[in-house]
């Protein structure tokens, strides 16, 4: 498998002096799906905003072979996707079909393939029907999936989802797991961030971890991170919590899917 | 969304009654009702008549919509208190002859003929405006009748803005409400001045929201490659419907204006006073 993201010695600093981003460096092979996971405020979707070059770090990227810079970003913007974690900032169109269709209107192609391009995203999250619907009378699990066909319509390699899960119901989030498996049977490339170890556990080939310092601390293999409870601990992605049956109060970790014996 | 706001009652994208004028193509409305408005405002108001007609036009094009007169009036009802309010001002405010003092203690109210034909003169002709306009929004969705507006030319940064607005402005009532709500779940009664300062504060974060969200809504386009043109797949045709439905209001125009026309003409001859020969 090819490399086909790059970062290394990321640094970002907001305007005001908050550090962003400490030390960053990573790779993603193409086609594989890599799960970001951290507390909020960790600094992840500051890394997505780097990565598509709307902020501008210090630091090496390195994205589908080419560097990311002024000259390569369009090819770059080309063949990356990201998905807003608000819906609302994503779908700025009067109608759902204005939307998934401005992407692919932008890269020029002609009014039939714009067409056929916007259908087939539409079809993919299962939204077939809602063209001239507008997008502020959508629910919100709607929203997410029409945030989400709305880059699949450039048919980009590389997927970069914000929390593509928070804020949805049960129903909403097994849906948008489907989603995502077909993208990944597509050979698509995942990045996606979150703090639902659920979703990470259904979804992710590699996890990396970002830490409250702002940089990442673990990488690798899902079933590894995922059993490493010192480090999800440490990280403010499970907690301690405690509870009573029978009247007798104990404390343990919380994690889903996990059953321990009383 | 609380039914209380009348902007989103008018904006609401209407349910279809598959009538004659939600099948036009946009820009035979905006073209044939923007005629009729044009026309309508330039009439000297003298000529009531005139204005009979335009209403009995009007009509027919409501006929034409099968919008129900109880809608229609409902929406109306909301926008003439507007106007009202407005107008209500300049009979006080314009010189000229006076027909009807008032006297109020010390203060004195004269009202003069030129301010009554100007009040005249903006409550008839902006309320017929506000009966076409009703007509059109309820015929034709926002997002059509943007398009119809950039295939006609309207310069594109003005459509792009307005369709930024109908998309946001939603989004914007909801946020406000957000900071009523929580505003008034922790409010329990204090002085004037600390609501000023409270509502104050509410605008600012307000303002800060809308501008990081534009900020953030700008990121989202260019990532999809904006390059400043907005474009779209949506694509009308005239049919021949239009053609006849555009003839047919330019016609009556026609002969509403001529009329017009003959009626100064023998106003000119007369030699009398343009009120006089009403």
């Amino acid at each position: 498998m090819a490399r086909i993201i790059k970062v290394s010695k990321l640094n970002y600093r907001y305007p005001d002096g908050t550090i962003g981003l400490k030390d960053v460096s990573f790779e993603v092979e193409e086609g594989e799906t890599m799960v970001i996971i951290g507390a909020n405020g960790t600094g992840k979707s500051t890394l997505f905003m780097n990565l598509m070059g709307i902020l501008d770090g210090v630091g090496y990227i390195e994205i589908m072979g080419l560097m990311l810079n002024k000259i390569n970003l369009k090819d770059i913007r080309r063949g990356v996707g990201m998905v807003f974690q608000n819906p609302d900032d994503q779908l700025f169109c009067p109608t759902v079909m204005d939307d998934v269709s401005f992407g692919p209107l932008n890269l020029g192609l002609n009014a039939d393939q714009v067409i056929e391009a916007s259908q087939k995203a539409l079809a993919l999250v299962d939204l077939q029907g809602y063209e001239s619907r507008t997008s502020h009378h959508l629910s919100f699990g709607e929203k997410k999936r029409a945030a989400i066909a709305t880059v699949l319509s450039m048919n980009p390699r590389i997927l970069l989802l914000d929390e593509p899960t928070g804020g949805l119901d049960p129903r909403s989030i097994s849906k948008f797991i489907n989603i995502l498996y077909t993208l990944k049977s597509q050979g698509k490339t995942l990045l996606i961030v979150t703090h639902d170890l659920f979703l990470t556990q259904e979804i992710a080939d590699r996890v990396l971890v970002f830490s409250e310092e702002k940089k990442p601390v673990a990488v690798g293999d899902y079933k590894e991170i995922l059993k490493n409870y010192d480090l999800l601990l440490k990280n403010n992605l499970v907690h301690q919590h405690r509870h009573r049956h029978d009247e007798v109060v104990h404390e343990h970790e919380h994690r889903h899917g996990y059953i321990h014996e009383h | 969304m609380r039914d209380g706001y009348f902007g989103l009652r008018l904006c609401r994208t209407m349910k279809l009654t598959n009538s004659l004028l939600e099948k036009l193509d946009p820009r035979t409305k905006i073209i044939s009702f923007l005629s009729v408005i044009l026309c309508m405002i330039l009439t000297p108001i003298t000529r009531i008549r005139d204005f009979g007609l335009y209403f009995l036009l009007i009509l027919a094009i409501g006929f034409f919509s099968r919008i129900t007169p109880k809608q229609i009036l409902k929406k109306v009802c909301i926008l003439v208190p507007f106007v009202l309010f407005i107008a209500m001002f300049v009979p006080f405010i314009k010189e000229g002859n006076v027909c009807w003092s008032l006297k109020i203690s010390n203060w004195k109210f004269d009202i003069t003929y030129e301010g009554a034909w100007t009040f005249l003169n903006i409550i008839v002709k902006s309320t017929l405006s506000i009966f076409l306009l009703v007509i059109a929004t309820s015929t034709t969705t926002f997002p059509d009748f943007l398009k119809g507006l950039d295939m006609l030319r309207v310069p594109r940064l003005l459509v792009v803005l307005m369709s930024f607005m109908y998309r946001y402005i939603f989004v914007l009532i909801d946020e406000a409400r957000k900071l009523m709500r929580a505003r008034s779940l922790r409010y329990f009664g204090s002085r004037y001045k600390e609501q000023f300062r409270v509502m104050g504060y509410m605008i600012g974060v307000l303002f800060i929201r809308t501008f990081e969200r534009a900020e953030r809504i700008y990121s989202a386009m260019i990532i999809r490659g904006f390059s400043g043109e907005a474009l779209s797949v949506k694509r009308f045709r005239f049919s021949s419907m239009d053609i006849l439905f555009l003839v047919g209001i330019i016609v009556s125009l026609v002969c509403i204006v001529s009329g017009l026309v003959n009626k100064i003409e023998h106003i000119r001859v007369s030699g009398a006073h343009l009120w006089q020969g009403l």
